[in-house]
């Protein structure tokens, strides 16, 4: 590589990094806790469910005679959906195809469910700590304009990607040679640098994954499709959904009432009998209780029987008979292929809890090489010919990168702590509430650690105080709920724990590292080449030879 | 150890073309590139590989665009790979047609 490029590809990493720096950190970090939202929507509601709950456990037959009752389900849709490993699940109902039908049922419903209770909660009253954080990672709270935030946080992992493949240009001379060095006792720099390099490479493969199925998921259909659409399609939407299996299945409304609508339970353990390591996801209704209705159920392998395998059938009710079959272990395309795999691996959800560990592990791991980047292009600036307002800036700018960034680990566990001591009810304040608390006290934390102007500080207060709230988390849950760590154990209430265990390791860690930080001594430049007696030169003192001092004035 | 100036762009205009090259251009190209070859592989796969694949080229693309020590010929460049493609994607269109 030419020096030329070396520079041009080095200059290009550092710009694209430090720009979307604050963001990208954001995301990891909320993106990290994300791998546990089941975990921590079950630990808020005190919900535990048992590890092998799935949807076909349920009793859909008693569910749907509750909705009936409720909603008037005569020639309606209706879905049930569990796309978390959550108790409740997502019930959607289509509106009647009976235009006779009452004003209600001609209007069409979504909600959420549980099962257990048969309660059932809006968008607002299900809000919870794990969804808020979920969101936090694509920025959907930014959507301020159509969906700006996704377009944004899309555009931030493309940059991620950008930075990635530069950054291993940059690096790759001495790949190898760097990533056995380390050298905490020399400059700042080095530390940075070393720190920033080694880490980078072990977390390569996982911030590559990361970066390409991020943007994939969030932007990969709206930023891609709209040529596709205008120059392949000539604008047929409806004919690419169709393509794509966008569109859900349409069946004739035959007008003809059933006599007695068929047991769902039965269709659904068919259904699962007939592929041993078939998981059942999702359940759907079409024109409940007409002689043309039909039940399609779908789901995916077991991920140890078969990693990406998306299986489907739809039976006709009445007669029972199979109207479309998708065999998840033979018939797996190529298109829901690469689905899956990049879902499964942006999810982290194919090996249960000790992946979804090392996956926060590491997740916390591309936060640090982020920061550490910030901090080499600070320390890499802070130099005598840089000039003086520059370097203000320049610090400037650090103190409120750090500020944000680090503020967000005590913010986080102050919201933790709120949900479980003052949210006991599911309304629809929940969602102000849980949005209040977290972003006036990630705001008011980052202004004050701004203001301190001392990223050392910043640094050890944010662990220091992250680390005692989190502590606080586990014991809070225990004095509201009576679900202590060694009653939810025993139990099996495995998620309830997590969540609680997961708080302790994380605060225990965050503690050592905040207490082992040392004041870093002003000057970490080696001092002895300088020169004493700065005011002299040649022997003659500088103040005197500068304009203004008295020998000119005469 | 900021990257070494005298290597780097320093003309506002330069960098300009440089900039909007790799991110508008490297999209042009990306997407058809993609397009022309779902008019003669079966579209459905090359669309799905363009939700992530293309993400690959496009970054690289963007790349290669700094690479150029005269960032209006890194438009020229792209321009002429997009009206390539275009090319074949009309073509396509004749023999191939998806809708």
């Amino acid at each position: 590589m030419s020096n030329r490029i070396y520079n041009v590809l080095f200059h290009t990493h550092t710009v694209s990094g430090i720009v979307i720096s604050v963001a990208l950190f954001v995301i990891f970090f909320a993106g990290s806790f994300s791998f546990f939202r089941d975990e921590i929507v079950g630990w808020e509601r005190n919900e535990p469910i048992v590890e092998t709950a799935t949807l076909s456990d349920l009793d859909f037959d008693v569910l749907l005679d509750t909705l009936n009752q409720r909603h008037e389900l005569q020639a309606r849709d209706v879905a049930f959906t569990k796309y978390f490993d959550e108790r409740r699940i997502n019930v959607s109902l289509s509106a009647s195809k009976d235009t006779t039908a009452n004003e209600a049922a001609r209007g069409r419903a979504f909600f959420y469910m549980d099962p257990e209770t048969s309660d059932t909660y809006t968008y607002q009253s299900n809000y919870s700590i794990g969804e808020f954080l979920y969101r936090l990672h694509f920025f959907a709270q930014l959507n301020l304009w159509g969906t700006s935030g996704y377009l944004l946080a899309g555009l931030i992992a493309f940059f991620f990607l950008f930075a990635i493949i530069t950054g291993v240009l940059v690096h790759w001379k001495k790949i190898v040679s760097n990533f056995y060095l380390f050298r905490p006792k020399a400059s700042l720099k080095n530390l940075w640098t070393d720190a920033h390099t080694a880490l980078g490479i072990i977390g390569l493969p996982y911030q590559f994954v990361y970066a390409v199925t991020g943007t994939c998921l969030i932007i990969g259909t709206s930023v891609m499709s709209p040529a596709v659409v205008t120059f392949m399609y000539d604008g047929d939407t409806n004919q690419l959904y169709e393509d794509f299996g966008f569109n859900p299945p349409h069946f004739a409304w035959a007008n003809d009432p059933l006599t007695e609508v068929p047991s769902i339970n039965a269709l659904v353990e068919r259904a699962e009998a007939k592929w041993e390591g078939f998981e059942i996801r999702n359940v759907e209704i079409f024109d409940y209780g007409d002689q043309n209705m039909h039940v399609g159920i779908e789901g995916r392998t077991h991920y140890d029987a078969k990693f990406a395998g998306r299986g489907e059938i739809v039976y006709h009710a009445a007669t029972g008979e199979e109207v479309k079959v998708v065999n998840p272990f033979t018939a797996t395309s190529y298109q829901n292929a690469v689905t899956a795999i990049i879902t499964q691996l942006h999810f982290g959800d194919f090996g249960g809890m000790p992946l979804k560990a090392v996956y926060f592990i590491l997740g916390i791991i591309s936060c640090f090489v982020i920061l550490s980047g910030v901090m080499i292009w600070l320390v890499a600036r802070d130099k005598k010919n840089i000039p003086e307002k520059q370097r203000r800036f320049n610090a400037w700018v650090v103190w409120i990168y750090l500020g944000v960034c680090l503020s967000m680990f005590p913010a986080t566990a102050i919201t933790f702590l709120a949900v479980k001591f003052f949210l006991t009810t599911f309304d629809a304040s929940r969602m102000t509430f849980i949005y209040q608390v977290f972003f006036y006290s990630w705001l008011v934390l980052s202004v004050f650690f701004t203001v301190k102007r001392d990223n050392y500080f910043t640094n050890k207060f944010t662990l220091l105080g992250g680390g005692i709230l989190g502590m606080m988390v586990p014991v809070a849950n225990g004095l509201v709920t009576g679900n202590w760590p060694w009653v939810t154990l025993p139990a099996g209430h495995i998620q309830i724990f997590a969540v609680d265990v997961f708080w302790i390791c994380i605060s225990i860690v965050a503690l050592i590292i905040g207490w082992s930080l040392k004041k870093p001594t002003k000057q970490n430049k080696p001092t002895s080449r300088q020169k004493t007696n700065n005011h002299l030169s040649r022997g003659v003192d500088v103040t005197l030879s500068k304009e203004g001092s008295l020998q000119y004035l005469n | 150890m900021p990257a070494n100036k005298k290597h780097l762009t320093t003309s506002k205009r330069q960098r300009f073309a440089k900039i909007t090259a790799g991110f508008l251009g490297g999209y042009a190209v990306t997407v058809s590139l993609f397009m022309a070859i779902g008019f003669w592989v079966d579209h459905i796969n090359v669309l799905m590989t363009l939700r992530f694949g293309g993400f690959m080229l496009w970054a690289t693309l963007f790349l290669v665009a700094f690479l150029f020590r005269d960032g209006w010929k890194a438009w020229g460049v792209y321009l002429l790979c997009t009206l390539v493609f275009s090319g074949l994607i009309y073509i396509g269109k004749i023999y191939n047609p998806i809708v």
